[in-house]
């Protein structure tokens, strides 16, 4: 029997949850952004961001991969030639994250083990239990393309739990063992769902996928990158030579992973650092000598959508864009990754 | 683990983009834009991007510190503050109040320019006090007072999203506020909007361009008054706007007869049909904006060259209205707060002036005070000379670098040498501190709470996300503890609301402006009440002054002209990449890697003809001094000039400039030297 829980008890259920997790929730802010961040363990500061959680269809500015990567990461501290690790371990609850953020966070998990284990990233989402709340409405409007990547508005695979909204309150379905033990653990805030769940939970789906109003063929772009299908030059130098280097797309984008390393020293005492990185900046490849293989600024812009479409596919199987628009919602000069797809498949001017 | 988001307003440039900092066990590891924010609608340049990074910087000052036989040592703030109370109050007994000088600093938040002027004023009784906008936009805010009868932006950063006519002159609008840049591309791109752009150098935008005018350099008022000409022969002018709404036309009309295309042309170099065309597509548009910046501002005919703009929009009836008007772009994020909160030589907040005797008594009976002074003070550039020839004794700098950023800087370094007694308050080591006696550690941007008024008049708040390194304090706090020392009871608060409440009552302009009602975006000035809801644009149905007034002005050279031995033209300014004096961005890994190094754009012509390849170091020498930099040749510049950022202290651009100033806002010509470029 499935399972179902009422939207006026969620709160009671973070709550609990603190107690063991670091409960990880969108928050309203004033003006009416909303960012994911932890739950506050204190019991008035918990009660009062109890009060501004959000799990409507909001826009989340940055993706949820900075809970494991954060954008300014310490990697070790040192003293007079004394190392001492600063690598964070603990259990984390993600609540409330989408189906293309999901897929994001599967995707970052795999390129941070492929090559080498990298600790900072592993330890920080070692422990984790992931709750996807599908979308009924798209949180960028215009921007958020799910259905055509395939990858939402709801997940098929990999959450723990996923909700699905039905109005005063949530279907639950299971995706992992974990999930289940988390629905019997705190099994007082969940009841059983009389009814036919299930057709219940496809007709909200379904008109959850008509809701995506932006469709294109994000497939043949897939084929036409794969292929090694001629993209003209004209179409990487026209998108290229709008860009205006803001490193947005790349700092939003769920599945972006790169990072440059510094030292913030002083004398012999200070911090290693890792930052995110953007393969859209000069420096990105500038070599030692000066010498630069991408030297031109749509040589820059186009080894971002070669590496999501062509290489990431290739070597993973999976693409590297998950279909969730930030690029194109944060990009100051309306670029992204959906236009692209369109002028490459469309043979049409988007841009 | 603690982790919150703190939104807060950026600290670089004058767009005043909304961005949340990420605070985790007290260390700042983010910077997101706000998506609901006005300006930033979700997006940010790099520098917002980034602008997290350098307040974990090591290098942060965190004690204050003392100069004692030639070294710095820790000190006490007691003793600190006590030091320069003592060494200010005798040089005021000694020989007067203006042997001192305040510097304040439009990186800091309208609280602490409020105090800092007070602090000069109330306390050491001298209008000795000023700060960066006197080398940026002091021109701005002469010029359009005087016509206009206000010296701001006109209109608001979202009504270039309905504009159909963009008139960009000396503003390389994508490096130095990227997100107005933005908004013009997509207006360009998607929906079509014309593109003049007058610069002698080709910018970022220079592409989108539908008249590309690059005129010599430092003939800007020849070219405005030409496009007047032109307007006025086709009958282009809008003459019942200049009935009703103008004064002055006539000695305009008179003045232009003689700035026929071909005359302005052999002025220029802007060929005629171009100067015709663009006269022809402004005038035309109904919704058309000039934007201007330091191209226009920094020349000994700055104040000239505003005036021209000026006129240049009246005459077409472009002033007023959404999306149409005269906007001046704002460099730092608090440089428009840091003019209206009065630290500036001759005003007070809100540009009352000191010479005015009701504005005087209003200021003494408020901060409950004598004497207050009537004399116009000493300027940036005015000060240092002063220092260096001992009439300025004690001078007091918060968050300024005239080492890197004042003209000629051979002759600043000679007046920091000799100062008798140098206070520097900031947040690292800059290339200024080191000769200073005392050094106050301040707090960044993001350590404290306050307001920054970005370019579009909005003031908007500042939100503390994490306590100051080491025993590092907020500004306001530090004037606060030097005002006391300096026995004057009338400076005590215990949060920057509280400041905000008597820049309230002292300031028309900020009237409405409770910290309540800044919640969450903002207002933007006039916002006389706290009912008033904000003025988007200026000069609504009528100017600020009543009529607004033409000032025709003639055309004349610049103060060094090219001759045969200094045979280039240098021109100064800003990269996308850095931001001024480098003291951020040089610790912002990032963006310190995009732009490493200094070098200078020369044409690849005068490359060839002096033998230098791409990236090879060269000479540039000008009368005032020499640097070693590398070549970075590219048709960006005009044959016979070059271009230097002036960032980097490694070939400091400034060096090479001179201070020769324009006569009323005394403003430096760093646009505009003679320089010959040498191999070596």
């Amino acid at each position: 029997m499935s399972k179902m829980i009422e939207k006026k008890k969620i709160k009671g259920l973070l709550k609990e949850a603190v107690k063991q997790w670091h409960t990880y929730v969108p928050q309203k802010h004033i003006g009416g952004d909303v960012l994911i961040a932890p739950l506050p363990e204190e019991a008035k500061e918990l009660e009062a961001a109890l009060d501004n959680i959000s799990l409507a269809d909001d826009d989340l500015v940055i993706s949820p991969k900075d809970i494991f990567f954060p954008q300014l990461e310490t990697m070790f501290k040192f003293k007079k030639g004394e190392i001492a690790e600063t690598v964070e371990s603990s259990p984390k609850l993600l609540f409330g994250i989408k189906s293309c953020d999901l897929k994001g966070i599967l995707f970052a998990d795999e390129f941070f083990k492929r090559d080498f284990e990298d600790a900072y990233y592993l330890s920080r989402a070692n422990e984790r239990l992931i709750v996807v709340i599908g979308c009924i409405n798209p949180p960028r409007p215009g921007a958020c393309f799910c259905t055509s990547a395939k990858t939402g508005p709801f997940a098929e695979k990999g959450f723990d739990l996923q909700l699905v909204d039905n109005g005063e309150s949530y279907f639950v379905e299971t995706g992992s063992e974990k999930g289940e033990e988390f629905v019997a653990k705190y099994s007082g805030f969940f009841q059983d769902e009389s009814g036919d769940a299930e057709k219940a939970v496809n007709s909200i789906k379904a008109k959850a996928e008509k809701a995506v109003e932006l469709k294109i063929e994000f497939q043949k772009a897939l084929d036409l990158m794969a292929n090694d299908d001629f993209i003209p030059e004209e179409k990487y130098k026209r998108i290229g030579e709008r860009c205006v280097y803001c490193g947005a797309c790349v700092y939003t984008c769920p599945t972006c992973t790169c990072f440059n390393v510094f030292d913030n020293a002083k004398g012999d005492e200070g911090t290693r650092v890792r930052i995110w990185d953007a393969c859209i900046f000069e420096g990105y490849t500038r070599e030692a000598s000066g010498h630069n293989p991408r030297n031109q600024k749509w040589l820059m812009a186009c080894r971002r959508y070669e590496h999501k479409l062509k290489y990431d596919k290739a070597k993973t199987n999976m693409s590297g864009c998950v279909g969730c628009g930030r690029c194109l919602a944060s990009c100051p000069v309306d670029i992204g990754m959906s236009k692209f797809v369109q002028e490459i498949t469309e043979d049409k001017k988007i841009m | 683990m603690s982790l919150k988001h703190v939104l807060t307003t950026c600290i670089y440039c004058g767009c005043g983009c909304g961005l949340y900092l990420t605070e985790n066990d007290g260390v700042l590891t983010g910077a997101y834009p706000s998506v609901k924010h006005p300006v930033s609608k979700g997006s940010l340049c790099v520098k917002g991007w980034n602008s997290h990074e350098f307040v974990n910087h090591m290098d942060r000052l965190t004690h204050p510190l003392i100069r004692e036989k030639g070294s710095f040592r820790k000190a006490t703030w007691e003793e600190a503050i006590a030091l320069i109370a003592k060494r200010f109050k005798g040089f005021m007994k000694e020989s007067g109040s203006d042997s001192l000088a305040f510097l304040s600093s439009a990186k800091t938040t309208n609280e602490e320019n409020f105090l800092m002027m007070k602090l000069a004023r109330a306390v050491f009784k001298t209008n000795n006090i000023d700060h960066c906008a006197r080398l940026c936009h002091a021109s701005t805010v002469a010029g359009l007072a005087a016509t206009f009868g206000s010296g701001a932006m006109t209109n608001s950063i979202n009504e270039f999203e309905e504009a159909d006519c963009f008139f960009i002159t000396g503003s390389d609008t994508t490096a130095q506020h990227p997100l107005i840049g933005s908004r013009i591309i997509n207006s360009v791109l998607n929906r079509s909007a014309k593109l003049i752009i007058a610069d002698p150098r080709k910018i970022e935008l220079s592409k989108y361009a539908t008249v590309n005018l690059r005129q010599k350099n430092g003939t800007d008022v020849a070219w405005i008054n030409g496009m007047m000409h032109v307007i006025i022969k086709e009958g282009l002018e809008d003459k019942e706007y200049i009935k009703e709404r103008t004064e002055g036309y006539e000695q305009l009309q008179e003045l232009v007869k003689k700035y026929t295309p071909e005359y302005v042309e052999a002025l220029t170099t802007i060929p005629k049909e171009d100067l015709i065309k663009a006269a022809r597509i402004y005038a035309t548009t109904k919704k058309a904006m000039i934007v201007y910046a330091m191209g226009i501002t920094q020349h000994t005919t700055g104040v000239d060259n505003v005036k021209s703009l000026a006129n240049l929009a009246m005459l077409t009836g472009h002033v007023g209205f959404p999306s149409a008007g005269v906007n001046p772009l704002r460099g730092q994020n608090n440089v428009q707060g840091a003019c209206d909160l009065g630290a500036l030589s001759n005003v007070y907040s809100g540009y009352q002036s000191v010479t005015d005797e009701n504005s005087r008594l209003k200021f003494e009976k408020a901060w409950n005070v004598n004497g207050l002074p009537g004399n116009v003070g000493l300027t940036v550039t005015e000060i240092i000379s002063a220092l260096g020839e001992g009439k300025v004794r004690g001078l007091y700098i918060m968050g300024e670098n005239p080492m890197i950023s004042d003209p000629d800087q051979n002759h600043v370094r000679k007046c920091l040498e000799k100062a008798e007694f140098l206070v520097v308050q900031d947040i690292f080591m800059t290339d200024t501190a080191v000769f200073a006696d005392v050094i106050l550690p301040g707090a960044s941007f993001a350590e404290k709470d306050g307001t920054f008024t970005n370019t579009e008049r909005r003031c908007e708040r500042v939100r503390k996300a994490v306590n100051p390194p080491g025993e590092a304090k907020a500004d306001w706090e530090i004037l606060c503890e030097v005002a006391r020392a300096g026995g004057y009871t009338g400076m005590s608060y215990k949060h920057p609301s509280e400041i905000m409440e008597e820049i309230r009552t002292l300031t028309p302009i900020y009237g409405g402006m409770s910290y309540e009602r800044l919640d969450p975006y903002g207002l933007q000035w006039p916002c006389p009440t706290l009912e008033h809801p904000g003025t988007p644009y200026l000069h609504k149905d009528k100017f600020s002054k009543g009529k607004g007034t033409f000032m025709p002005r003639p055309f004349l050279e610049p103060k060094e002209p090219t001759d045969e031995e200094f045979n280039f033209i240098l021109s100064t300014g800003r990269i996308y990449w850095h931001w001024h004096t480098r003291t951020l961005t040089e610790r912002t890994s990032t963006l310190e890697r995009e732009a490493p190094a200094p070098y200078v754009e020369i044409h690849p012509e005068d490359a060839a003809e002096l033998g230098i390849r791409n990236k090879e170091k060269v000479r540039v020498i000008s009368r005032r001094g020499q640097i070693e930099i590398q070549a970075l040749i590219t048709e960006k510049v005009v044959r016979k000039s070059c271009f230097i950022p002036f960032h980097y202290r490694e070939a400091a651009a400034n060096v090479l400039t001179i201070n020769a100033v324009d006569p009323i806002a005394k403003i430096p010509e760093y646009k505009v030297c003679a320089v010959k470029v040498e191999k070596i």
